[in-house]
């Protein structure tokens, strides 16, 4: 069988990168151009600035992931481009260059969902087994997708509001952790005491999350130890907070690998790197023997070769747009 | 010689096609919110008619702004990747010489300008000869009005947005004065061509304010 070659671009936030990725699941070559040491002076990602910034590299990140494939353009078999969702004027960069680069090289361009991109991340480290369930969690979103086989989603449950990350960023910024925040209470959670009490949200029946209560409840415990003058202990705080972080992605997840009578599960997005919530994971996974994947900490984050990946699966079901694709911040996946 | 021109710094795509300082064909539509949809595929579509492929346009002239930031940005970057990908030449021109060049006014003084919003317009002055008076800027109506106050002679301003000043004329691209203008300025390298925005974002012009 011909090897297909497919061509990523990723631009939904505040990353610029381009991969080129064989047959799905082998990567050739993948560049990231991150934004992170710009936004950071800002306290988190400013969208007219990511947009700038996308411009900037964007042909840039192209060569420098041709050359280093030692690949041309030429050589693709199509372009798979995150549409959505995202940042509307970030993810405009990357439609606009992949649909430039589809009509010069007249190569199909294939439209990608970008939380299909995290799951299909997953396709890189091993194949993935069907049925599964995917655990999304990430500064955008926090869903447990159904997957009975190759782009076939059915979202069984979603937060409400915050996304997981989102809160981690938050609550970061309240204990005046700069950004990103994630990884250094990830890692606070590991060295403190959950010594602090706080609400575990949205503990029901549902596969659906809630995080803003929490963030709330981390504002208000804040503000009460400030009134009474108490110093707060940080790391206790981030212990405490991350616990309950776990408890109700595990109990929910467990669920509804259980009710589904699933046996794989994957893990993605930029939280999937929170060391708590693998440790948990795994742990719960293999008394219940259930087969577990956690990506590689550089397929977490945004990047191309996930989306890449998932091209190749949405390429060989025919899923190609024309040359009026537009981005979209939010969208169903499907 | 063909050479590709792009401009999508404001609601319309202006767009077109020169061949041997020959106009061959061109866009001008008014595509507001669409433009991210349609610019690619009006600008293949442009090149079909003249059963053009890609790689038979030896240079792109692309408006790099001021005007809209998302607007900028779609031209900016079809221009830049197609030139990069084809190595073809590239280089840029300011969205307000564009309009003054396009001026059918006897005029003494052009006054292009583009609605910046919350009583700030981008503008500049030139002379008859297209020289820069006041070069291009980000500034505020009243202030620009009070520099054409004083003026020593008349002028047009030239405009598609609705802004409240004397002496308006509506703007519509002289493609072939535009084009043979620039087709021989010095071609750029395809990855430092960017936009021009003329403005600072919010959060950096809040984070220069709190330094200070």
């Amino acid at each position: 069988m011909k090897d297909i070659y497919i061509f990523g671009i990723e631009s939904s936030c505040d990353e610029t990168s381009c991969s080129i990725v064989k047959n799905g699941k082998e990567e050739i070559s993948t560049v990231v151009s991150s934004q992170i040491s710009i936004h950071k002076h800002y306290g988190g990602v400013v969208p007219e600035i990511a947009s700038r910034e996308h411009v900037k590299n964007i042909t840039l990140v192209i060569e420098e992931c041709l050359e280093k494939a030692k690949m041309k353009l030429e050589d693709m078999d199509a372009i798979a481009i995150t549409y959505g969702p995202g940042l509307i004027g970030s993810l405009l960069v990357g439609v606009e260059a992949a649909k430039t680069l589809s009509y010069l090289f007249q190569k199909p361009l294939i439209p990608v969902h970008h939380i299909s991109g995290h799951i299909y991340a997953n396709n890189l480290v091993e194949e993935m087994k069907f049925p599964l369930l995917a655990l999304v969690i990430s500064g955008g979103h926090t869903e447990l997708i159904y997957m009975k086989d190759h782009y076939s989603f059915e979202k069984i449950g979603a937060t409400l509001d915050d996304a997981v990350g989102e809160c981690y960023d938050k609550v970061a910024r309240i204990i005046d952790v700069p950004y990103p925040g994630g990884p250094t209470i990830d890692r606070w959670a590991h060295e403190g005491s959950p010594s602090y009490k706080l609400p575990i949200p949205l503990n029901d029946e549902s596969f659906n999350f809630s995080f803003s209560g929490l963030k709330s409840a981390v504002i208000n415990l804040v503000h009460n130890e400030k009134q009474r003058n108490q110093e707060i202990r940080k790391k206790d705080l981030a212990a405490s907070f991350q616990n309950v972080v776990i408890e109700i992605i595990t109990k929910k997840t467990m669920k509804a690998l259980q009710e589904r009578k699933v046996s794989n599960l994957i893990v993605a997005g930029g939280v999937a790197a929170n060391k708590g919530i693998r440790e948990k994971l795994t742990e719960l996974c293999q008394q219940e023997n259930i087969h577990c994947v956690f990506p590689p900490l550089n397929y977490c984050t945004d990047n191309a070769a996930m989306i890449a990946a998932s091209g190749y699966f949405a390429y060989k079901k025919n899923r190609i747009a024309n040359l009026e694709l537009n981005s979209k911040s939010s969208d169903v996946l499907n | 010689m063909k050479i590709l021109y792009i401009d999508t710094t404001s609601p319309y795509l202006y767009c077109a096609i020169s061949n041997n300082k020959e106009i061959t064909g061109e866009i001008q539509e008014r595509l507001d919110k669409d433009l991210s949809v349609f610019t690619l595929p009006k600008i293949k579509d442009l090149l079909d008619k003249k059963q053009y492929q890609p790689n038979d346009i030896d240079k792109i002239i692309v408006v790099n702004g001021p005007g809209s930031f998302t607007g900028i940005r779609i031209g900016v970057t079809i221009a830049k990747t197609y030139a990069y990908s084809f190595q073809k030449e590239i280089t840029t021109i300011n969205s307000l010489q564009a309009m003054a060049l396009s001026s059918k006014s006897q005029s003494i003084y052009k006054v292009p300008m583009i609605d910046a919003r919350r009583g700030y317009v981008f503008t500049g002055i030139y002379d008859s000869e297209n020289n820069s008076i006041l070069k291009e800027q980000y500034i505020k109506l009243e202030t620009l009005k009070c520099i054409l106050d004083n003026l020593p002679g008349n002028f047009s301003v030239i405009t598609n947005d609705n802004i409240e000043i004397e002496n308006k004329e509506e703007y519509v691209p002289n493609f072939e004065k535009i084009i043979n203008h620039y087709q021989d300025k010095e071609p750029q390298n395809a990855h430092l061509v960017n936009p021009v925005y003329l403005k600072l974002t919010e959060a950096e012009e809040k984070q220069a304010i709190e330094t200070i």
